[in-house]
């Protein structure tokens, strides 16, 4: 049986093989992983759908390879026949079922591109059957060209109705309307998503210089600042946090935390204040859908938090932010980190962010103006907390202060409602409620 | 002489040709179909479909009558006459020929009746009873179908070894007949024969009959006809024939072991072959397989611009109402529309007593190809219908795929099955789930409910049966 590269999520079409971890010959377990991938977001590895012997690998390390392509040759083993209904079940595109369900991620690249499909949804049917859809809605999608597996059905099992196939045709033309409205207004400008490469410069002609392939992740990376840079119109706002009693009060708590076996940070006492925060300002948590032209307010608060790792940045993301108390963030942010740092973090959890904050105090940094992790409309930068001199009343005294920026879409966000929400920001880590810290 | 000009030919007057015709002067095109047969209908009306089903309805009293003793009430010794038989069956075969030659000539497609040949891509010459007649087209469309096999073995220019074709005559009714091939003809013409008193062997090369066709589908037939045959004989090749007086010597071999035995009668039920030998294709650019099929894409195009085929000789399942899709499709895609043939399924109906019929991905096949499905089952001995019927030897199965709950395929055995069989076709096509089936009112008591039994039965919830939950 050919084992294929499964959808491993939405959006991801293939990845780079960055090693191989059996031989042909090899015996294999059922979900034994034997390959390692990465892809535009992560490095993760894939399973084998069912037990037996590699007869044959199909790939090299280094190789591209995209959905659908065989990677592995399994021949089940002799000795453990399974019985025909099994058989019948181990499906080499059973692998897809790991992947998150097509809802998972709605915050698809559509909002970033405006040029762009919307969505990259794609139906798959593991019985390699064509959409459901009638005869009717089948004929209508030939006439106009549309591939229907690329229309997401609402239907019972997934069926296509009319009112599916208009909103995305009707959503295919907001999109190239969108597309064909921005194209003049920047006419010699390269587009967004393809950088024109700079001319072949010799560089070597000025000194001795090396060449690295960029890696699937720094693509990834640099086509996201560009997309974002060029496509949000975006505001940097700056401002100080006095965290001195903030600094005590992780001081007097911090071994009760330890003892719990959890890391009490800056960026703990962060998130918390964040999630509340944005549940006030529920601008500050939205997006844009250029599709419909609406603005999506979301009721959860999952936070990406950037993390330095040896590969580059990701930004896995934390859930339920406003839903947790301190120690649970604390461990939790700990654990995440920790998986993101040595690329065990899982695709899905490198998505569905609503916020983001890049926190640059422990290598110290100071103010700077991050980029807005889009489709999000608002990222906080954090500095590293430095003693200053302060006017308190008619005295000065010396606190510490904490560099902090907000960048913010202001399609989204206006100066005012940016403000009031750093202000809570501020408010919030300058008067930390003790209760908070307390462990129960 | 000057040739005959129209813009569309059709090449063969069955059912998909004439309504590939029809269709075409529906849609204001100028269309000549051609058909050496004096009348139109092709094998489905003259020898296919048509006579088969009447000889079957008309025989089926002869079982009935049999079996309604048992319910209390005695018939007489029938008597048959098979003159009767023979010209009502061949009233309906001119009335519904009369009724196509009427439609054709309401909408002004010219009748040619002749054997065609092509000349070039866009001539066909005609043989008809006036002689040579050219006609000049734009498009083409060959439909000329398909003709029982009858291999050179078995041909010995003695009209008692028949085909499909001869056996239809019903010439007389022999003592001892032999099927050859348990295929759904053999088993259909069989069943004729035995309701009229013969006594019928079926032989068949390979280990089951109705080759293809789920087992559990399969065996309500198998078991019906082990009582109305005399034998059927699985695992058993044809060595040779041979003439001996009025009788047929047919040398068999039965475990390797040859064995010589005397029919009355022959019927040579071993598959169907195209129509193409001398039509002139090879002034086309028309290609064929390996098997002697026409190659054609989803728009029924040959490598012949200007040609289009359908039906029969495209291979695959040789069916009447595939060829009738075709038909719409090839006229559609010569009209530049964006149409295919893309259906999701194409229903196939075995008249055999029971009835069996089919639609969509089986079940055999999706062990084959390795698709993960949940079949439900609804056994028609829980059917108040069926036993009011007298007729529980009955089976109706879902093929569902698990996630979606999406009906990929439908099976039915059993009394009516081909004419239940379309509620099936159109919850394919529609992509319904086993919920919609399970939630539509089906009317009691009928044969009908159990497709919603059936659905019910996958969520372990079927009134009538004590199932496991999800089916089994």
């Amino acid at each position: 049986m050919d084992v294929k590269l499964p959808q491993l999520a939405e959006g991801v079409e293939g990845g780079t093989v960055v090693s191989i971890l059996v031989a042909e010959g090899q015996m294999i377990e059922k979900d034994q992983a034997f390959m390692e991938l990465e892809t535009q977001k992560a490095v993760g590895s894939i399973p084998a759908p069912s037990a037996g012997v590699v007869t044959k690998i199909h790939v090299k390390q280094g190789m591209e390879v995209s959905v659908g392509q065989t990677l592995i040759s399994i021949e089940a083993a002799a000795a453990q026949t399974p019985s025909p209904s099994t058989t019948a079940q181990t499906n080499p595109s059973l692998v897809a079922s790991a992947s998150p369900p097509p809802e998972a991620n709605s915050e698809a690249p559509a909002n970033v591109a405006p040029a762009a499909v919307p969505a990259g949804y794609r139906y798959e049917s593991k019985s390699g059957m064509a959409p459901p859809a009638s005869p009717a809605i089948r004929k209508i999608a030939r006439e106009l060209d549309i591939d229907l597996t690329r229309v997401r059905g609402s239907k019972a099992g997934g069926r296509i109705s009319l009112a599916d196939l208009r909103a995305y045709v009707q959503k295919l033309q907001h999109l190239a309307f969108a597309g064909a409205v921005a194209t003049p207004a920047a006419p010699a400008a390269p587009t967004p998503t393809s950088p024109t490469p700079a001319e072949a410069i010799d560089f070597a002609k000025w000194g001795p210089i090396r060449r690295e392939k960029m890696s699937p992740l720094r693509r990834t990376v640099s086509r996201r600042m560009i997309e974002s840079w060029t496509s949000i119109p975006k505001i940097n706002q700056f401002a100080d946090a006095d965290i001195s009693a903030l600094l005590a009060l992780r001081k007097k708590y911090a071994p009760s935390y330890e003892k719990k076996g959890a890391h009490l940070t800056l960026t703990s006492f962060i998130l918390l204040t964040l999630g509340r925060a944005l549940m006030k300002h529920p601008h500050a948590n939205a997006s844009i859908d250029s599709g419909s032209l609406e603005i999506v307010y979301k009721d959860y608060c999952h936070i990406g938090v950037a993390v330095d790792t040896e590969g580059g940045l990701i930004v896995p993301v934390l859930r339920d932010v406003d839903k947790k108390n301190l120690l649970q963030l604390s461990s939790d942010l700990h654990a995440l980190t920790e998986r993101t740092r040595q690329r065990k973090v899982a695709i899905e959890e490198l998505q569905g962010g609503s916020f983001t904050i890049s926190n640059q105090g422990s290598v110290g940094g100071s103010h700077f103006t991050p980029i807005i992790y889009a489709p999000q409309v608002a990222i906080l930068g954090i500095g590293q907390g430095q003693a200053k001199p302060v006017a308190i009343g008619d005295k000065i005294a010396i606190r510490t202060i904490l560099p902090l920026c907000l960048a913010y879409d202001h399609r989204v966000l206006d100066g005012a409602d940016a403000v009031r929400f750093l202000k809570d920001i501020i408010a919030g880590l300058e008067t930390f409620d003790e209760a908070d810290i307390k462990l129960k | 002489m000057e040739p005959i000009t129209t813009e569309i030919l059709v090449l063969g007057a069955g059912p998909g040709g004439y309504a590939a015709a029809f269709y075409a002067a529906d849609k204001g095109k100028k269309v000549t179909l051609v058909e050496q047969n004096p009348r139109l209908g092709g094998i489905c009306l003259n020898v296919g479909c048509i006579p088969s089903k009447a000889l079957l309805h008309a025989t089926e009293i002869l079982r009935e009558m049999k079996e309604s003793a048992a319910r209390g009430i005695a018939l007489g010794e029938p008597q048959i006459n098979l003159d009767k038989l023979r010209d009502w069956k061949n009233g309906i075969l001119d009335k519904l020929g009369k009724g196509i030659k009427t439609l054709a000539e309401h909408r002004k497609v010219q009748i040619i009746h002749g054997r065609g040949h092509f000349e070039d891509s866009q001539t066909l010459r005609v043989e008809t009873a006036d002689g040579q007649k050219f006609i000049r087209y734009e498009k083409a469309i060959i439909a000329v179908g398909s003709k029982p096999a009858l291999p050179n073995a078995f041909d010995l220019g003695n009209p008692r070894v028949m085909t499909s074709t001869g056996a239809l005559e019903i010439p007389d009714i022999p003592e001892n007949l032999l099927v050859v091939g348990g295929g759904y003809i053999g088993m259909e013409l069989g069943t004729v024969y035995a309701a009229l008193g013969s006594s019928v062997v079926v032989l068949e090369a390979l280990p089951s009959i109705l080759a293809g066709i789920d087992a559990d589908l399969a065996r309500p037939v198998m078991r019906a006809a082990q009582k109305t045959f005399k034998d059927i004989r699985l695992n058993t090749k044809v060595l040779k024939m041979a003439t001996a007086g009025k009788q047929i010597k047919v040398t068999l071999e039965i475990d390797k072991q040859p064995r010589e035995e005397l029919y009355d009668r022959v019927l040579v039920s071993v598959g169907r072959t195209p129509n193409l030998t001398d039509l002139g294709l090879a002034n086309t650019k028309v290609t064929k397989d390996d098997k002697g099929f026409i190659h054609c894409n989803a728009r029924q195009q040959t490598e012949d611009p200007n040609i289009y085929a359908i039906g029969d000789v495209n291979g695959g399942a040789l069916l009447a109402h595939r060829a009738t899709r075709e038909g719409k499709i090839a006229v559609e895609a010569m009209l530049g529309e964006a149409s295919a043939f893309e259906n999701i399924v194409v229903p196939a109906v075995v008249y055999t007593d029971p009835e069996v019929a089919w639609c969509g991905l089986t079940e055999a096949e999706a062990k084959q190809k390795n698709i993960d499905v949940k079949v439900a089952k609804f056994l028609w001995g829980a059917s108040g219908r069926a036993l009011t019927l007298d007729r529980p030897d009955g089976l109706t199965k879902l093929i569902i795929e698990p996630e979606s709950e999406r009906i990929l395929g439908v099976g039915v055995v059993g009394a009516g099955a081909g004419e239940l069989i379309s509620e099936g076709v159109l919850a394919v096509e529609m992509g319904a789930t086993a919920r919609d089936l399970a939630d539509t009112i089906h009317p009691h008591p009928t044969l009908s409910e159990t497709f919603m039994e059936a659905a019910e039965s996958f969520y372990g919830t079927a009134t009538h049966t004590l199932s496991r939950r999800s089916g089994s």
